[in-house]
Parts: C-alpha cells; sequence; structure tokens
C-alpha cells in the first residue's frame, strides 16, 4: 500500500514519518513513535482515551487520519514534562485519587488540562459535563472531577494573591 | 506498640489514606499494557469470527497465497478444548475448542486466525477469507432455551441447561398465615463489562527455556497457566504468564481464553512472537457476556413486615460455553444461597437453572450473582411493604440479622462474620430529609426515595469452594518476603492489582509488620515465574488474603531478621523487638537498622550469630482465615430519584452509601473500590444492555450504543463508614471490593417505583430506561381504564 508523507512535531521534535491512508494518529504514535502513554480504548471516538493535543486542542487521535495531520503540532501525555498545569493536575489526580487502573488517565488528564486553561471559572457542574466525553470505568469519576476543580480553585487563589 | 509506633503507623501503615505508588507511572504515560509491548519480529494476530449465532460450519477457504497465515483448528496441532467441569450433579460438560471446530455456537466465536505483520494487514487477510457454513435457529431466549422444542446447542444433550438446582423447604402454609403475600416476574438485561482496555495476548516460544511466555491481560495469571498448559499438554512449568499493567478487569479478565491458546499455539509454530489486541467491537459483539437473570420471585410476611418464606424460580443466561475457571453455573446456583440475603429467612424454595443459549459465555461481574438476586429480593421487600403499608424502612428493620446474633448462620449455611446491618440501614434513613420528599410527592412532584441492603462475601475460601468442583480450589493464599542486601523489602503476591493499588496496600502491610518505610517495599505481582501461586484477584479475597499473607510472611521474616539483630546487639533474641525498621533492645533502645541486618546477612556473613536460620532472610508463608466461610461485608444504599414522566429520564438527586467493610487497610482506596463499583450499579440500574435479537445477533456493537455512565451520570456520591472487624481476619478486614456494584439497581428501582407509587405504576426489568419507565407508567395508566 502506498503511504503519505507528513510532517509532524511531536512533542516538540520535528518528525518525517510515512503513514497508510487509512493509519490513524493514535496507532501512528504509538506504533513507530513509540509514545505508548495514548491508549486506544473504543477505536470509535467515544470513549477518550485517546486524547492528545492537536494544534493545542484536545482531539481524538483514534478518529483522526494521521494523513490529515500533516504540519500539525501534536502533543501526547508524554510531552508535558515541563508544563505547570499539567504538574498540578498530576498531583491533583493523586491526592484525589481520581485514576486505579490507569488506562483512561492519559487522556483524561489532556481533556482536564484543556478544561482548565479554558474554562477558569469551570463549577462542578461545568466540569462534568466537559469530562463526558472521557470515560472511566474504574473511579465513578468522584476523584476526577474533584481533581480538576481543586487545581481551578488553586490557580484562581493564585491569580487572586 | 509504643506511641511512636501507632502515630507512624497511623500514616503509613494498615487504616492510612496513604497515596498509591502506582500513581507516578500511570500519571505520566508509563503504565506497561500488553498493548503498549513488542518484541522483535512480532506479528498481529486478526481473528475471523462467527457472523452468526448458532451454524454448522463446513470450512473457511483461506485466501490464495496467504494460507499458511491463516489458522484453523486443525492447524493448531493437538490442543485439547476448554473444559470447566462443575461436581455439582447433573451438570452438562460442554467442550469449547479454541477455534470453532463443527458448530458455531455464539456471534464472534474465534474460527480462523490470520495472521500479518500489522493488525490492518491481518484484517484485511479476515476480509479475504471465505466462510461455509448452514444457519441454524438461534437460541436466544434463556426461558425457552430448556424447553423440548427448542434445537440443542450441544450435541448429544437431553436441553440445553448447564445445571438445574433445587431447594425444596415447604411454603405450603404460608398463604393461609400470611399477612401479605406479592409475587414479581423480573428481568436484568445482558451487560458487557467493558473495561476501558480490551484483553490482549503477546505469546513467545522460547527455545532455551523450552517455555511459551504468554503476556496477556489477566486477573488470575497462575491459574491461566494451569489452563493453559493443560491445553496445550504442556508441563506447568513450561509455561509463563506474565500479567502486566491491566486496565480494568471486573471479572471480565478472570478467564482462560480461546485467544491465550491460539495464539500460543501459533507462536510456537512459526517460532516468531504473536500479538492479539481485542479491539471494542470485538469486545461488544463478542463479549457481553453477564448479568442476565430472570426471576419469578414470591414472598410471604406477617403483618409486622416479617419475611415467613420465600419462593424463587431464577434462570440466568449462561451462554454457550462453561468458561474456565469459574463456570456456567457460578451465578444461577448461586442465588439460592445468596437470596435470604441480610435477612432472617425461615423458609426457602428455590429452583434455579443455568440456561445454555447462543450467545457469549457466562463470565462473573464484579457483585457476580449478587446484583440481580439483591434486586430481586429488595424489590420484592418494597413490594411487601407497600402491600402491608409500612415503611421500606421498617420492613428491612424487622427481618435484618441483628448485631447480637453475630455471628449468624443463616438457612442456607452462610456464615455472617459481624456487623450491625441494622444500624447501617438506619444511618442511611437518617441522612435524607424524607419529610420534604413526602411533601415534594404531595405536592405532585415524581421524586422518590429508595432503598437496598445486602451484605457480600468476600474471601470464601476451601471450604466454600471444594463443593463446587469447578477447576480450582482456594487454599492457602501465598505471599513470599525477602530483604534484598540493600534492605529494601521484596514482597511477591500470586495475586494481581488492576486498580485496586495493591503495590500500596500490601507495601501498609509489610510496614504495619516490620516497620519498613512503604517507599522501601517493593510489592511484585503479575509474573508466574517471580511469584508464589495463587487463584488470583476476583471475589473480594485479595485483601483479605494476600494481606493476611503478607502480613504471616512479614511476621515469620521479623522473627529471623531480630535473630541476627540481636547478636549485632550482644543480646538475646528475647531482649529485643522489630520496629520502625530496625531491631532495638527493648531496654536501652539501642537498635540496628533492618538494612544492617541485611547487610550481613549477605554481605558480612561473618558476623552472623551461631545457628542462625540457615533460611535467611527470604520466606513464603501461606494464610487462611478461621473459619474461611468468607467475611461479610454490608451496605445500605439509599438515593433520590426524579422521574420525569414525559420523557422518562431519570435523575439521580442524591445517593448515600453506608458501608462496612471491616477494618480498612486504605480508606480512600475503599472510597474508590466503592465509587467506581458504584458507577457500574448505576450503569446495570439505568443505562446498560446489550440487547440480542432472535438470530441471537447482539445489537449495541458501539460505545454510542452501549452506554456506559459518564461524569454526568453518576452523582457526586456521599459515603459513610462503619468499621466492624471481621473476627477471622488479620487485621480485621473484610472483602469489599464488589460491594458498590450490588445495590444500585435496588435502589435506584425502589426510588423510581416510589416515584411513580402515586401513578400506580412499577418498573420489573434492568435497566429502567425511558422506554421501560414510559412502558411501566402506560401500563399503569391502561390497568385503571
Amino acid at each position: 500500500m502506498s503511504k503519505i508523507a507528513i510532517s509532524l512535531t511531536v512533542n516538540g521534535t520535528p518528525t518525517d514519518l510515512l503513514a497508510e491512508p487509512r493509519e490513524q494518529l493514535a496507532d501512528l504514535l504509538r506504533g513507530g513513535l513509540m509514545l505508548t502513554g495514548t491508549h486506544v480504548g473504543c477505536e470509535h471516538g467515544v470513549c477518550g482515551a485517546c486524547t492528545v493535543e492537536i494544534d493545542g486542542v484536545p482531539a481524538r487521535s483514534c478518529i483522526t487520519h494521521a494523513g490529515s495531520c500533516d504540519g500539525a503540532v501534536i502533543r501526547t501525555i508524554e510531552g508535558f514534562g515541563d508544563d505547570a498545569v499539567m504538574a498540578a493536575l498530576r498531583e491533583a489526580f493523586a491526592c484525589e485519587h481520581a485514576l486505579q487502573c490507569g488506562y483512561c488517565t492519559p487522556g483524561m488528564l489532556v481533556a482536564a488540562r484543556d478544561i482548565v486553561l479554558r474554562l477558569p471559572e469551570a463549577d462542578e457542574t461545568r466540569v462534568r459535563e466537559e469530562m463526558a466525553g472521557n470515560l472511566c470505568r474504574c473511579t465513578g469519576y468522584r476523584g476526577i472531577v474533584r481533581a480538576v476543580l481543586r487545581v481551578l480553585a488553586a490557580r484562581r487563589q493564585g491569580f487572586q494573591d | 506498640m509504643t506511641a511512636g509506633q501507632a502515630a507512624r503507623a497511623a500514616t503509613l501503615g494498615v487504616g492510612a489514606s496513604l497515596r498509591r505508588k502506582e500513581d507516578a507511572r500511570f500519571l505520566h504515560g508509563l503504565g506497561r499494557f500488553v498493548g503498549d509491548i513488542t518484541r522483535p519480529g512480532m506479528l498481529e494476530v486478526a481473528f475471523l469470527r462467527s457472523p452468526v449465532a448458532h451454524a454448522r460450519l463446513h470450512g473457511v477457504t483461506k485466501p490464495t497465497g496467504a494460507e499458511k497465515r491463516v489458522f484453523t483448528l486443525a492447524d493448531l496441532g493437538n490442543v485439547r478444548t476448554i473444559r470447566a467441569n462443575s461436581a455439582l450433579p447433573g451438570f452438562r460438560v460442554s467442550e469449547q475448542p479454541a477455534l470453532a471446530g463443527g458448530k458455531l455456537r455464539h456471534v464472534g466465536e474465534a474460527i480462523a486466525a490470520c495472521v500479518a505483520g500489522t493488525r490492518a494487514e491481518a484484517e484485511d487477510l479476515v476480509a479475504a477469507c471465505g466462510l461455509d457454513y448452514e444457519t441454524l435457529p438461534a437460541v436466544h431466549d434463556m426461558l425457552a432455551a430448556p424447553l423440548p422444542t427448542q434445537p440443542l446447542i450441544h450435541d448429544g444433550w437431553s436441553m440445553n441447561a448447564f445445571l438445574e438446582t433445587r431447594r425444596d423447604d415447604d411454603v405450603g402454609d404460608l398463604d393461609a398465615i400470611a399477612a401479605a403475600k406479592v409475587t414479581r416476574t423480573l428481568r436484568t438485561s445482558r451487560q458487557c463489562m467493558a473495561p476501558i482496555e480490551g484483553r490482549g495476548v503477546l505469546a513467545e516460544w522460547d527455545p532455551r527455556l523450552e517455555q511459551m511466555i504468554v503476556t496477556t491481560s489477566t486477573q488470575m495469571p497462575h491459574v491461566t497457566k494451569s489452563g493453559l498448559a493443560d491445553c496445550l499438554g504442556l508441563d506447568e512449568g513450561q509455561v509463563r504468564i506474565v500479567s502486566p499493567d491491566v486496565g480494568g478487569g471486573f471479572g471480565y479478565k478472570g478467564i482462560l481464553l480461546p485467544e491465550e491458546i491460539v495464539c500460543a499455539s501459533i507462536a510456537r509454530l512459526l517460532g516468531r512472537p504473536v500479538r492479539w489486541l481485542e479491539d471494542r467491537y470485538e469486545q461488544l459483539s463478542a463479549g457481553a457476556n453477564c448479568r442476565e437473570h430472570h426471576y419469578v420471585i414470591t414472598a410471604w410476611a406477617d403483618r409486622a413486615g416479617k419475611l415467613l418464606g420465600m419462593e424463587c424460580e431464577a434462570t440466568v443466561d449462561a451462554g454457550a460455553y462453561s468458561s474456565y475457571p469459574f463456570g456456567a453455573c457460578l451465578e444461577a446456583a448461586q442465588v439460592g444461597s445468596i437470596l435470604p440475603g441480610p435477612y432472617i429467612l425461615p423458609l426457602l424454595r428455590c429452583h434455579t437453572i443455568s440456561a445454555c443459549t447462543n450467545k457469549p459465555p457466562i463470565l462473573p461481574y464484579r457483585g457476580v450473582a449478587r446484583t440481580g438476586v439483591c434486586y430481586a429480593m429488595e424489590t420484592t421487600l418494597d413490594a411487601l411493604a407497600r402491600q402491608l403499608g409500612i415503611s421500606a424502612e421498617a420492613i428491612r428493620l424487622a427481618n435484618l440479622v441483628p448485631p447480637d446474633a453475630m455471628p449468624y448462620r443463616n438457612l442456607v449455611g452462610k456464615v455472617f462474620d459481624s456487623g450491625d446491618y441494622p444500624e447501617a440501614l438506619r444511618r442511611a434513613v437518617a441522612a435524607f430529609d424524607l419529610d420534604s420528599i413526602r411533601a415534594r410527592q404531595a405536592k405532585g412532584e415524581t421524586v422518590g426515595f429508595g432503598l437496598a441492603t445486602f451484605c457480600e462475601q468476600g474471601a470464601h475460601g476451601t471450604s466454600v469452594y471444594h463443593a463446587w468442583g469447578i477447576p480450582f480450589v482456594p487454599g492457602f493464599e501465598q505471599a513470599h518476603v525477602r530483604l534484598s542486601p540493600d534492605g529494601v523489602l521484596e514482597v511477591r503476591v500470586g495475586v494481581h492489582s488492576h486498580g485496586q493499588g495493591m503495590e500500596t496496600t500490601l507495601a501498609q502491610v509489610a510496614h504495619e509488620i516490620l516497620g519498613v518505610h512503604p517507599d522501601k517495599v517493593r510489592v511484585v505481582h503479575g509474573d508466574t515465574a517471580l511469584t508464589p501461586y495463587s487463584t488470583g484477584t476476583w471475589g473480594s479475597r485479595a485483601m483479605v488474603m494476600a494481606g493476611g499473607a503478607v502480613a504471616e510472611a512479614c511476621r515469620q521474616l521479623g522473627e529471623r531478621i531480630a535473630a541476627i539483630g540481636a547478636a549485632l546487639l550482644q543480646v538475646q533474641a528475647s531482649d529485643v523487638e522489630v520496629a520502625d525498621g530496625k531491631v532495638r533492645r527493648k531496654d536501652t533502645g539501642g537498635s540496628v537498622s533492618i538494612a544492617d541486618v541485611a547487610h550481613t546477612w549477605y554481605r558480612a556473613p561473618q558476623n552472623l550469630p551461631p545457628g542462625v536460620d540457615k533460611g535467611g532472610l527470604e520466606i513464603t508463608a501461606g494464610y487462611r482465615p478461621d473459619p474461611d466461610t468468607g467475611t461479610h461485608s454490608y451496605a445500605c444504599h439509599a438515593c433520590v430519584v426524579r422521574v420525569d414522566v414525559e420523557t422518562g429520564a431519570v435523575v439521580l438527586e442524591d445517593y448515600l452509601v453506608v458501608e462496612d467493610g471491616g477494618r480498612l487497610v486504605n480508606p480512600m482506596i475503599v472510597d474508590g473500590q466503592v465509587l467506581g463499583g458504584l458507577a457500574q450499579g448505576i450503569g446495570t440500574a439505568l443505562y446498560e444492555e446489550m440487547p440480542f435479537d432472535e438470530a441471537g445477533q447482539p445489537l449495541a456493537a458501539t460505545l454510542a450504543d452501549y452506554l456506559l455512565p459518564g461524569t454526568t451520570e453518576v452523582p457526586d456520591v456521599r459515603l459513610d463508614h462503619m468499621e466492624t472487624p471481621s473476627p477471622w481476619t488479620t487485621f480485621g478486614q473484610k472483602g469489599i471490593g464488589e460491594s458498590g456494584a450490588i445495590g444500585p439497581p435496588a435502589a435506584i428501582v425502589n426510588a423510581i417505583n416510589d416515584a411513580l407509587a402515586s401513578l400506580g405504576a412499577e418498573v420489573f426489568d434492568l435497566p429502567a430506561s425511558p422506554p421501560r419507565v414510559l412502558a411501566a407508567i402506560a401500563a399503569a395508566r391502561a390497568a385503571r381504564q
């Protein structure tokens, strides 16, 4: 099968790749690039486990053709090492017991970080609405919602100080 | 224990809400699941699966030129069928082939395995295969399945049922003496457990060790090893199971998979590693395998609501095969023993059938039969209460086993270890403003209050399971502990942690006994080559069984540490104690660290005392509670719902759980278990349903059709703990991993029925989805007219 040449910036590193026309971004990231922190849960865009950042916006990498991403800037869970919001979320997730098996966690974190930055005034109802696209089968969500609210509250407190 | 020890244990040991050691890797995307692991030269497998529920299979046509990359049963060589028999009298044995042979028995049954460099190419091969079969009528209705009119699924059987059980107490006199009698026909839907990570298998043959190494997403690596060795005709030493990070189990991964046998066979035939990863379509179409129950249940009570007796006809859809190891009868055959629940029940007449149908083979899902049985019992109790004109609280208080009766042996021989069941109910009811709910009802609002009380037997062992005669009987749980030369304590266990946080809680147990900081305790699990045999993680058993085994192993290791430490301190062993990671003189408080003791054993043996235990600083110890009939955690679930009578939608306004898991090793983690189970129970109650049509086709093959609860469906639940220690376990801990998933359908439907009581409507079937709620309202309206 012929392949498509694409250029991506993945976690800050420019990369030239060949992708099959039918290849999804999640498979490209997990396969050739060995970025296995992005998990595949449903392969039809419902569960959110595969959520990554494409050009700064959370997206489902399981239903995004790699070939359509030429020129895109991709960030996966492995690419937030120096990000203060992600660090705060990680701390809050551990503190609030927001993960059990850990499989949905990378997608949850990418989605949560977007909420924290985009909706600084979000309350619990809004956070629940915004996180509704990420499924977790272990936690019952309370810890996840509380972790996001904790980071939001801390940031609001920080802005006031 | 000194004050310092007590303070430290409170922050790090048993009872501490210690943050999880395992979190860091998951938060950074560094968990290692089967799908994250590759091997040089690895090939991917895709399965050709049955498109029909019931057929005679005439053959598979392999794509021209790719014949050697397509494997049918005949190509696998000499592999045995999967047999999970039961010793219960009358059990009919099913033989499940690794790949379908002469017959297809459910949609999604694997027929052939296609192998290629990528999964996509393997799926191309699947699409290019031809399939020749003759469709047979499908057995899709479990109630009809055992009838003589139905085609037989297994040739040679006399009826489509794995097993029938009976208990025949005489309830014939109850009509004459009872003040109330109700009969209900109830149904729960077939579900898919749907862990977010599917199953996955990576098999490789090591010619040097002559060993099949299978990395697989399983809850029970050692049981899988035994079953796989048997099916492959290998010695058990020739099979090593590695269960890495596992993305949720819930019972879905408590099974020997046909896919494991197939992948292992192909890996050996080809001399290359092969991997299969279940996709969501495979999971939903071939893995909807739990919870489908049907009850016709009658209960009699006196004027005060005291139960006089019950009669129950229960049918469970067990699917097409008896899965290894739990078998096809675990749910139905337990109905009779679970039905009394936490209540004093004088008489029970019960007939159960494990029906065989053309659906995926049943697996025990979190709560196992309890979720359905609790639903049947608790909704029936509410119906009795309505007939008697007493409250839901009153009828339960009239029947709950009181605390002064503990330990209590009920009519079917279950022994409740400890607890105050009525107090859990009272605390739950007290947490709600019932007057305001009644006032809203009086104003015409369709809101309702619902209760469910139940107990959960967990960690039951040999004395319970040997009678089942299934392929394994849990015995003494073992743990291996060893001190490394640097003083780090390794704890090796055969159970598997896949969300339960055992890398943390078992470290807390070790800390409790030896005082080694949990950061210096490495819990090793998930590899049969590294851990002692265990039947694995299921049945809410791990914290009781492995926790007890780790404690016992640490205690014995502590004696050896004390002996060496005492010699270094130049006193008798009886003059020292092991605490805070040190061996300390009781008189002066002078001490040496456990790390010093380890250094002495491994690197300075010239300083060892004469007569030192030659076993050194590693020990395998076994543990089993006595009696081993199981712990009984218990809970009261209470909730308020609002029902929209126009749309049938149900909103959970408030949900409270009062639960007692005995002494909590890590309260944060216990809360997580209860809340996670609860979300699954809410799914059972309101959303999750895998319908099958008359041809046996599953009708919800995506997560847009099969609805898992999300953040907007699961409310911010209130939790209240009681802590009554079990008198039979090491720390008083009880199994509580399944509890959250048991109560919600009963509590929620009772609340719905309370909300609809003014309309005379009642919901009988799960999930209480909008169409079912509207149908209940319409039926009540029709009955009135």
